[in-house]
């Protein structure tokens, strides 16, 4: 009786604040995409699935959705890919403890920064008249190369930030992966004379497969919720190179006029992505691991 | 000899490596006691006489003295209440929760992983018609949704880990369930605990999106670096050096517990 009563005590406040708000966006979403309210006009009348309608003629909301699938590629599988190989070549060409430690502490910092900071770190660097990187590239005969204003170039040079990150931060996850795994099955692949990077593409990754699936999931999440990255460094421009769907949103509601119940229906969208691929994958994950 | 060239080889690739996770952290810093003349060069100047004329500028700057001060109100009062609500709740899940844990976790995990505009655009309205839009308190109250679900979701683990033995032992000595879990669990999940409250910190001091929205006045102090860029018509990049070294260090210094809570979570997450 006196447990029960300590079981709904701790768990009620929290569940009840989580659920009042995740209610309010939801609902207030959902409820917002079908009315044509504006933040300049507080009266509005039930327009229907209109917003929806005419986002799906919006050749700016579909080239969000594209610029955003290419980001979510782009940046989920250089970082994993950045990780996998420097887990891998630090994990077999350092023997010392403390030198692993040292090269892991300077990979956790990228990752801890502020995303405006590292915004703003990176802008400094890719400035065409005093940025590092243009200085180094110009040691080699190349011109300075204008990484944020060239259309082309721009969605790789933030997404190299993003790896920048998030590369590095997973490379010290998985190194310590790697660290826990049994002694055995790398030993006996060793006996067989198996090269090493046969023993990892074969032996210690599907070990990982789990743990580098979540890795997945969480960067692919965390991919969709790069807002502070690109508007501090490009602002979704030049034009709407960079332009991906939170930005579309965010400057839908807020900028231009202020069209809140345009951006509620694209942000009920963006939620209903968000949850499809996050609950196939959450089901993987259990399924795999159980 | 090939081996020698090998290793080498490694050591200079590792060093390139280091460099390029930190270069351009200390570049900024270095950046940040230049003097404007120092950083606008054609060749990068390593050599130069400091000045602290650019925290000088910020701290006398009213707009970012405020935006730290409320950054400092609303992450600490989020973070302070995330524990109060989240920590109970996630020690509940891990010990006294058995038929829906899964669901409840699975809620958590949602959250945590919705889209900040789906947040922000609905609240906005709301928080215009209610009158609590720029305030601080609005802030706090959204940023609940994060530091609650995040505190729960790494906490778990931390009471999982906690011997079921010494609880049980103080149950038969006739300790209650607050006891047990005030005198026993809290203490001894403690640093992991800590570890989880310090990954929240982290997570809501450099959040953008949502103070961008809800506030304008009164809002963080990432929202007011952003707006620092368009100062002037030169670029002022010593002073933006600057308030990137401010909005970096109460991160950056916890670098060292964020690596051992991570030891900790890889250690018992694989068996």
């Amino acid at each position: 009786m006196q447990k029960q009563r300590f079981v709904f005590w701790t768990l009620a406040p929290a569940f009840t604040i989580l659920a009042i708000l995740a209610l309010v966006s939801v609902a207030g979403a959902l409820y917002f995409s079908v009315m044509d309210r504006s933040l300049r006009y507080p009266d509005y009348d039930f327009v229907g699935l209109y917003n929806y309608q005419r986002l799906l003629g919006d050749r700016r909301f579909l080239n969000a959705l594209k610029i955003s699938a290419i980001w979510e590629v782009v940046t989920v599988a250089g970082s994993l890919l950045v990780a996998m190989f420097l887990s891998v070549y630090i994990f077999e060409n350092t023997r010392s403890a403390r030198a692993r430690n040292l090269i892991c502490l300077a990979f956790l910092a990228p990752v801890l920064l502020p995303r405006v900071a590292a915004a703003f770190i990176w802008r400094f660097l890719y400035s065409p008249s005093l940025g590092l990187i243009n200085y180094i590239a110009g040691l080699f005969g190349f011109g300075p190369i204008e990484f944020l204003a060239n259309p082309k170039l721009a969605l790789f040079s933030v997404a190299v930030v993003d790896i920048w990150q998030w590369g590095l931060f997973f490379t010290v996850i998985m190194l310590k992966l790697l660290e826990t795994l049994p002694k055995d099955p790398i030993e006996a692949a060793q006996l067989d004379n198996a090269k090493t990077w046969e023993i990892h593409a074969y032996v210690t990754m599907p070990m990982l497969k789990a743990p580098i699936i979540s890795l997945a999931l969480v960067k692919a999440v965390e991919s969709l919720r790069s807002f502070d990255l690109i508007f501090v460094m490009t602002g979704g421009g030049p034009g709407t190179a960079t332009e991906t769907l939170d930005l579309y949103a965010y400057q839908a509601g807020i900028n231009l006029g202020g069209r809140v119940s345009y951006a509620s229906a694209m942000s009920i969208l963006l939620l209903l992505i968000t949850t499809v691929v996050f609950t196939l994958v959450w089901r993987g994950i259990r399924k795999w691991s159980a | 000899m090939v081996s020698l060239i090998r290793r080498t080889f490694s050591r200079g690739f590792l060093a390139l490596m280091i460099l390029i996770a930190l270069l351009p952290i200390v570049w900024t810093i270095l950046g940040s006691f230049k003097k404007l003349k120092d950083i606008v060069t054609p060749v990068p100047t390593l050599i130069f006489t400091p000045t602290l004329e650019n925290f000088a500028t910020i701290l006398k700057n009213p707009s970012i003295r405020d935006g730290l001060g409320n950054s400092v109100v609303v992450v600490g009062v989020s973070v302070l209440l995330g524990a109060l609500f989240g920590i109970p709740a996630a020690y509940s899940l891990a010990r006294h929760v058995e038929k829906k844990k899964d669901d409840l976790q699975f809620f958590v995990l949602s959250l945590r992983f919705m889209p900040p505009v789906a947040i922000a655009i609905p609240f906005i309205i709301i928080y215009l018609d209610s009158g609590i839009y720029d305030t601080l308190t609005g802030l706090i109250l959204v940023y609940l949704i994060s530091t609650i679900s995040t505190v729960i979701w790494l906490s778990v683990p931390a009471f999982e880990r906690v011997p079921k033995e010494i609880e049980e032992a103080a149950a038969m000595e006739g300790c209650s369930q607050a006891e047990i879990f005030l005198k026993f669990a809290l203490p001894i999940a403690a640093p992991s605990l800590f570890g989880s409250l310090v990954f929240t910190f982290v997570l809501v001091w450099n959040e953008l999106l949502l103070a961008l929205t809800l506030a304008a006045e009164n809002s963080t102090l990432p929202v007011v670096a952003a707006s620092i860029t368009s100062l002037g018509k030169e670029v002022p990049w010593g002073v933006i050096n600057a308030s990137t070294v401010i909005l970096v260090l109460p991160p950056l210094v916890f670098i060292g517990l964020l690596m051992s809570f991570i030891n900790r979570m890889v250690a018992t997450g694989r068996k």
